[in-house]
């Protein structure tokens, strides 16, 4: 993909590549420093949420789905997915990826070849369910909308829908990618 | 009524870690500690993968894949002007936005256009980016069927959002 769009470059306009490239990491710099204020709210925030006892509460809720889904038993693997997904669900794209390392450094065997929960949490943070698509809708009103969340509700069938469809979907390539290996 | 959600969050774990005696200033410091070593270990992928994405766009490969697959995407009843953000997607959050952004001023926010585009970008990720992040601190370099399987969630879910759309 990068040598063809390299490629692509050299032939259109040869100057622009090495430009594109630098101001792309310059971008990348100032999202990673926002991203760092970001994170030391939201980390802020999560310790006291640990702290508290309240991310166990919001597991042992979570968790009979969790062990369904996911089939790990790791307890502490369990609440860390269970907030991940909370986050995501509020919208809180920023909460929820600092967790969603957090639970994957926890599930790593060290192997090269991603297990099974892992993918799961992978594939499932990228359908995930929105409850509440905020920056969307802020985005709507902006631009003159009189009714700025009536897309709501269509998000959330969506991602309710996508997301069962990803959890049949990863099971069923499971299947066969075990069977195969067999 | 959003515009509350948060607030309600904040003050509710704040009160719950007054309730079981929390220090909340120490306990929050000690959280924020955790977000620049963060940083810093997923920096080198952010910007990796930014340098990509801004190559792919500027050669003008993702434009001339949209107009490539737009017949097929029209079939399955994807708007041509949307093919662009549906590949736009899984690479770039910023670049989407802008470009849902665009979309909005230019059909207006409450046409089909628009609001189909917003429940498209609802319902996706940027899967190639988070992916990467993800999986920053380990070793894992075969992820399977993963990617593939989030990529055709997506593009069933943009399907129906443009179904629910003409419905709702």
């Amino acid at each position: 993909m990068i040598i063809v769009s390299l490629v692509f470059l050299t032939i259109k306009n040869p100057s622009s590549i090495l430009n594109e490239m630098l101001t792309s990491s310059a971008s990348a710099f100032t999202l990673s420093l926002e991203l760092c204020s970001v994170y030391v709210v939201w980390l802020g925030i999560l310790e006291i949420v640990d702290a508290s006892g309240l991310s166990e509460k919001i597991a042992t809720l979570m968790r009979p789905l969790i062990k369904k889904i996911f089939k790990v038993d790791d307890p502490i693997t369990q609440q860390l997915i269970a907030m991940n997904l909370s986050a995501n669900m509020l919208g809180l794209g920023n909460a929820s990826t600092p967790l969603a390392i957090k639970a994957i450094n926890h599930m790593d065997t060290g192997n090269q070849t991603a297990s099974f929960p892992i993918i799961m949490l992978i594939v499932i943070n990228a359908t995930s369910i929105q409850l509440l698509p905020t920056t969307i809708i802020a985005l709507r009103e902006k631009a003159g909308s009189l009714s700025s969340a009536d897309i709501v509700l269509p998000t959330l069938i969506t991602t309710v829908f996508t997301t069962i469809l990803a959890i049949i979907l990863v099971n069923l390539f499971s299947k066969i990618y075990n069977w195969r290996k067999k | 009524m959003s515009i509350y959600i948060l607030p309600i969050i904040f003050i509710f774990v704040f009160c719950y870690a007054f309730c079981k005696k929390v220090n909340a200033y120490e306990t929050f410091v000690k959280g924020a500690k955790k977000a620049i070593p963060l940083v810093v270990d997923i920096f080198p992928y952010i910007a990796s993968i930014m340098i990509a994405v801004a190559l792919l766009r500027a050669s003008g490969i993702t434009e001339s894949l949209a107009t490539l697959f737009s017949p097929l995407f029209n079939f399955l009843g994807i708007p041509s002007q949307l093919v662009e953000l549906v590949f736009l997607r899984p690479f770039t959050g910023s670049g989407s936005y802008a470009l849902l952004n665009d979309i909005l001023l230019q059909y207006g926010a409450d046409s089909y256009i628009s609001r189909c585009a917003c429940v498209i970008l609802g319902c996706s990720e940027t899967i190639f980016y988070v992916t990467a992040i993800y999986l920053s601190k380990t070793k894992i370099k075969k992820l399977l069927y993963a990617i593939p399987v989030a990529l055709i969630c997506s593009l069933v879910g943009s399907i129906l959002a443009c179904l629910l759309c003409k419905i709702i």
